[in-house]
């Protein structure tokens, strides 16, 4: 107990940053401040709330603007144009002063009201928490598709979420910096910060009603499956590509050998004709692919040892004298 | 002790749930490096221990400023935890070892013996190994035999993690992934002279044993690449190119062989189909490790300024240095 409670001391002298980042927006953000507000008065910690206006053609801006006149504590950041969330919450990160960040997207709308239950659990001895959104208020099509990449992108990562990508994000501005989110990687943050060995856990938050996301295109799908798959490689394999590409290339080689000797026995043995079977160019290119796979293997190979002296890959939560 | 003060040699023992082992190799290492009547320091790495390793070395490093401790936030491999003790550590030599107790620190003076002599890498040679034969002695030897022809160093037991490293050489060696198992090779890319010192081997008192089988595949794929960064590392077309030109070749001699049945026997093109067919995909396959070796050596070249400069061999200096 005793622990638990040096613990919350501890987090308390790191101050807390709001982060929200914001995309036409104008029709909700007062009422966004106001229930930030509300629910960090609550807490009754001071806190700096940083608005980052991701390149909005509506009224945003202004709006912020206004806001941050009547409030000391409200910093408005406006981007040159739409650069994405990740760009969003780094640049949050460089205009903010506290070491307990809490990053809200205004892509999914969810309860701030509920903020201070993550940040208790922060000070639990947590290094990020992440929402679940509970009950889920959007279109049945999108429930479905998220839930699927939920379970692959855990299945792939281990690590055990339900909503990896439910827009709240409390955690340590340490934690930030080490995990690399640019680009889209952003949408894996939990998944990176669990590779890294920090403790990750889920809060459930309501997700508000009426304002989803218009329903996104095929292409879209495609593309966040595909980073996964690179979150997945990387993590698993960035430094020994090989063990991967070799892998995957040693069992199309086998197969396309394996069908090459059986047809070359076949032949041999005057059991008939082999030249129009399909089999056979499928043997070949197997052995194709497979060759090419381990060649590539060793390309990465090269690449991660050229520049292995710029990456570590560990991770030192405590050095001791 | 401040983190900038060098001292004569730093000991470094990668810990994965070695509970039990720790109390009695912390007494047994601190017991020989008093012998020396050197400075020293022993860094002790946790790699993510799940069994109160942790717990225990904290208590310990709170007791002897000489025992250093990094902790990982999970477990990140032998690799990681040495490449991570080699970062922190100061000593001009640097020893290594295994956690379980099967290394006899009792050894190390003998290492560092052979280091005074000039050797830059000291690896132990466990001759009476107290493994099982079957599961760990046999693989151990067939993958050392590989790993000595492959490589090119020759040591009768690289597998032996009780190892002695000057200090220029850990700074130089990029050790990542799996390739603790390498190190003697990876410092000869280095341009290191190695020798080995025969070592005492206990049998394993606590725990189980972390190796398998199963790591053969890998551990073949990391010697196929370390093959490719000793050998190759300078100009990797010369390794690329000569499998492309080599298909080449062979698709040469099979489009010979298809020309001589046609004008001379006078087969018919689609008899010849299944031969066709072979000399397009080789001639492809050609090309393409020839544009993978230009790929490979764009890499080379962009990381040549700063990494790819191999001192030739590195020269002992004896200054003030009086033996072990």
């Amino acid at each position: 107990m005793a622990d638990k409670e040096s613990n919350k001391k501890a987090a308390e002298s790191l101050g807390i940053s709001l982060i929200v980042s914001l995309y036409n927006f104008a029709e909700s953000v007062e009422s966004l401040y106001d229930s930030v507000v509300a629910a960090m008065g609550e807490i009754g910690e001071s806190f700096e709330l940083v608005f980052v206006d991701d390149g909005s053609t509506d009224s945003t801006y202004e709006k912020l603007v206004t806001i941050a006149q009547k409030d000391t504590r409200v910093r408005v950041v406006k981007m040159r144009s739409r650069f994405g969330e990740a760009s969003a919450l780094d640049a949050g990160l460089r205009y903010s002063k506290g070491q307990r960040i809490v990053y809200l997207s205004g892509r999914v709308r969810v309860n701030p009201r509920e903020i201070p239950k993550f940040i208790e659990v922060l000070a639990d001895g947590k290094d990020l928490v992440v929402g679940w959104r509970f009950p889920r208020r959007d279109s049945f099509l999108n429930r479905w598709i998220s839930w699927v990449f939920n379970v692959l992108a855990c299945r792939l990562s281990k690590v055990k979420l339900h909503d990896i990508n439910s827009g709240i994000v409390v955690t340590y501005r340490t934690v930030l910096e080490k995990i690399s989110f640019y680009g889209d990687f952003y949408n894996f943050i939990p998944v990176l910060a669990g590779q890294q060995g920090y403790r990750v856990s889920e809060e459930k938050i309501e997700q508000l009603p009426g304002s989803f996301r218009k329903s996104r295109y095929p292409k879209e799908y495609l593309q966040r499956l595909l980073d996964m798959v690179t979150v997945f490689f990387l993590s698993r394999y960035s430094k020994k590509p090989i063990h991967f590409l070799g892998f995957v290339g040693t069992v199309f080689m086998l197969g396309g050998l394996g069908i090459e000797i059986y047809l070359f026995i076949y032949r041999i043995l005057q059991m008939g004709p082999i030249a129009g079977r399909p089999l056979l160019i499928l043997g070949a290119l197997l052995l194709v692919i497979g060759i090419q796979m381990i060649s590539i293997g060793l390309l990465g190979e090269m690449i991660i040892f050229t520049h292995a002296g710029e990456i570590e890959e560990y991770n030192i939560e405590e050095i001791i004298n | 002790m401040s983190s900038e003060e060098k001292v004569f040699i730093s000991v470094i023992v990668p810990f994965c749930d070695e509970r039990e082992s720790i109390p009695l190799l912390y007494e047994s290492v601190k017991r020989v490096l008093e012998g020396l009547g050197k400075s020293y320091e022993m860094i002790f790495v946790d790699d993510g221990s799940t069994d109160g390793t942790r717990e225990i070395l904290k208590d310990l490093s709170r007791r002897d400023s000489s025992l250093r401790v990094i902790l990982f936030r999970r477990n990140f491999g032998q690799s990681a935890a040495m490449a991570a003790g080699f970062k922190v550590s100061r000593g001009e030599v640097v020893v290594t070892m295994d956690g379980d107790l099967q290394n006899d620190p009792d050894d190390i003076p003998r290492l560092l013996g052979k280091v005074e002599e000039g050797y830059d890498v000291v690896s132990g040679w466990r001759k009476d190994r107290k493994d099982k034969l079957i599961l760990r002695r046999v693989p151990s030897i067939i993958a050392n035999r590989l790993i000595c022809s492959v490589t090119d160093v020759h040591l009768h037991d690289t597998g032996c993690s009780l190892k002695a490293f000057r200090r220029e050489v850990i700074e130089k060696i990029r050790l990542y992934g799996e390739l603790h198992r390498f190190i003697p090779a990876l410092a000869r890319v280095e341009g290191a002279r190695i020798s080995e010192v025969v070592v005492t081997h206990h049998p394993r008192r606590f725990g189980k044993s972390k190796y398998n089988l199963s790591r053969t595949f890998r551990v073949l794929m990391d010697l196929s690449s370390l093959n490719l960064f000793l050998k190759y590392l300078r100009n990797p077309l010369r390794f690329f190119g000569k499998i492309g030109v080599g298909f080449h070749f062979l698709g040469l001699l099979a489009a010979c062989w298809v020309a001589y049945r046609m004008f001379v026997n006078k087969v018919s093109l689609i008899d010849l189909n299944v031969l066709v067919t072979s000399i397009f995909l080789l001639w492809v396959m050609g090309f393409q490790f020839l544009f993978i070796g230009l790929v490979a050596s764009l890499i080379v070249r962009t990381g040549e300024k700063r990494r790819i400069t191999l001192a030739p061999f590195l020269l002992y200096r004896n200054e003030g240095r009086d033996g072990g």
